[in-house]
């Protein structure tokens, strides 16, 4: 296994019964990256989380969490992992505070009461922070739970659809924590089906019916994909397909030369969404044609 | 074993804190077995001659509806745990199975020995069963403890429900015991087989000691019968605690 990774996943497999929910999936996460789990839903986001956590036991396959095994050092994962699930996990009658206490105490730390108090400065939830959950927004439940999954200072959080059913503008507070966080090293596994906040992540991995189709940056997805790229000349506009035009680019250019009749270069990258779909309906192509998987 | 103790405390001390803010269900526990025990009373005042011992039937029949609400009521509360997702929270934030059901288990024995309490209390009104304090004490611990070991039974088949609604199959199978309990009929008349399924419900053990203490007895003239209840309680705790397990 890899030993500067956080996380590290080899040949992967989780079936329940006869349903193959990962297939084979090989990944590695390091240190203070942000590394987002993309792919619609049933596409085995939630399966490798909960396996990563030690909820799910693999079917077949080695998994390390801080050179950890989820499954027979559980508990030893579990202090150095926060976990947010996709639904937030808390209890209604009691307040954000209390809630926050409750899960973070089997794993402590020093002036514990303070960093609970940190936490909810930190979500933004200090004037709320004794009310009872049941009158909060679904925002400000989340906010709770990230406050529960990072209480403990966690080296790692595991986010499960973290911004589902939240405003854009927590949208964009949650992902400005998430750096934050990142920038003091804490690593992070996201996932995520808004092809918007996927683009925020350092690495990303896409997930379709249980197989890893990419394991890439996501600038570095884009580029693989083929761009359009149009030269005007006066009024006349020529288009040409290239991919890898990061790299292509520069040798077209040097072949047109210093052209004075070229006024205008445009660059139309295909965006994220495109190409997840492109490669789903790609799997799905394969799949149907009985293809390996 | 320190952090142990301490991880049960804390979640019993939760548990507490949510049954104080619940007023619903704390007044649903308490008056539920009240407002039925005041409908027995209008049923043997129908049925029953004036010359007619009560007591060894009123008695039981509170015992039962203890026995009753306390399982229903933590089986449901335990099951909502599981769908709400805190279970499985608990679990993650490294909370282990004996914590979560013996946090749980003292924090519910507070409700229960309120409600074992105003019972027996509304029983010896309502009735004029005119016990002496050593036999209302006596009684008080058979039902209270009758009414943890409730609790622990709800516990262990809240593990094997996924919804609240999957408790509600083995309600007749606590509604079977009043009938396998003696409390009815005798046990020596019943079938061999079904003699066999009546050692199996706390509710029969109760009902002999009840029984023994309603007719003058003390609490260990038939200790065997006394005894098996706190142990047929740690065996249920024990199998719930092995039983709770994360879901896969």
């Amino acid at each position: 296994m890899n030993g500067s990774a956080s996380i590290v996943v080899q040949n992967l497999d989780k079936f329940f019964g006869k349903q193959k929910a990962l297939k084979n999936v090989d990944l590695s996460i390091h240190k203070g990256q942000i590394y987002g789990l993309l792919g619609p839903n049933g596409a085995g986001k939630t399966t490798l989380i909960r396996c990563l956590i030690g909820a799910t036991k693999p079917t077949k396959g080695k998994l390390s969490v801080l050179g950890f095994s989820p499954t027979k050092q559980k508990q030893k994962v579990r202090g150095l992992i926060g976990y947010m699930p996709q639904t937030p996990a808390l209890y209604e009658d009691l307040t954000a505070f209390e809630n926050i206490r409750f899960f973070a105490y089997p794993h402590q730390n020093e002036n514990f009461s303070e960093r609970i108090n940190e936490v909810i400065d930190f979500v933004g939830l200090t004037k709320r922070a004794h009310d009872q959950v049941f009158k909060f927004s679904g925002g400000m439940k989340q906010r709770v739970s990230l406050a529960c999954a990072m209480v403990h200072r966690p080296r790692i959080l595991l986010l499960d659809e973290p911004t589902t059913g939240i405003d854009p503008k927590l949208r964009e507070i949650f992902w400005q924590h998430f750096r934050d966080l990142t920038q003091q090293g804490t690593t992070i596994l996201v996932s995520t089906h808004q092809m918007g906040e996927a683009m925020y992540c350092d690495r990303l991995a896409i997930l379709h019916e249980g197989t890893l189709l990419a394991d890439e940056p996501p600038r570095q997805l884009l580029w693989k994909q083929q761009a359009k790229i149009k030269l005007q000349r006066g009024t006349t506009v020529a288009a040409r397909m290239v991919s890898h035009y990061p790299e292509q680019l520069p040798k077209l250019l040097h072949k047109l030369g210093l052209d004075p009749t070229i006024n205008r270069i445009e660059i139309e990258e295909q965006t994220l969404e495109a190409v997840v779909l492109g490669m789903i309906n790609e799997h799905e192509k394969h799949l149907n044609q009985g293809g390996a998987p | 074993m320190k952090n142990t103790l301490s991880r049960i405390g804390v979640v019993a001390a939760r548990v507490l804190n949510q049954l104080r803010r619940d007023r619903r269900f704390v007044a649903i526990s308490i008056l539920f077995p009240l407002i039925i025990i005041y409908f027995i009373k209008l049923v043997f005042d129908v049925l029953a001659p004036p010359s007619f011992n009560i007591s060894p039937y009123a008695v039981p029949y509170a015992a039962f509806i203890v026995h009753f609400i306390a399982f229903i009521l933590t089986a449901i509360v335990l099951v909502r745990e599981r769908t709400a997702g805190t279970m499985a929270q608990m679990f993650v934030s490294g909370y282990q199975q004996i914590e979560i059901i013996i946090g749980y288990l003292l924090a519910y024995t507070v409700l229960a020995t309120a409600q074992s309490l105003l019972v027996l209390l509304e029983l010896n009104w309502l009735f004029n069963l005119g016990f002496s304090v050593a036999q209302f004490a006596s009684m008080y611990l058979v039902m209270w403890l009758l009414a943890v070991i409730s609790m622990a039974i709800g516990m262990l088949v809240s593990n094997f429900a996924r919804n609240e609604g999957q408790v509600f199959p083995f309600i007749p199978l606590v509604i079977l015991s009043v009938i396998l309990s003696g409390i009815i009929v005798p046990v020596e008349k019943l079938p061999d087989w079904a003699q066999v399924i009546s050692y199996l419900t706390p509710l029969f053990y109760a009902n002999e000691v009840l029984q023994e203490l309603i007719a003058g007895g003390g609490l260990l003239d038939d200790w065997v019968m006394f005894v098996i209840l706190p142990i047929y309680g740690l065996i249920v705790v024990g199998i719930a605690t092995i039983s709770l397990r994360e879901k896969d």
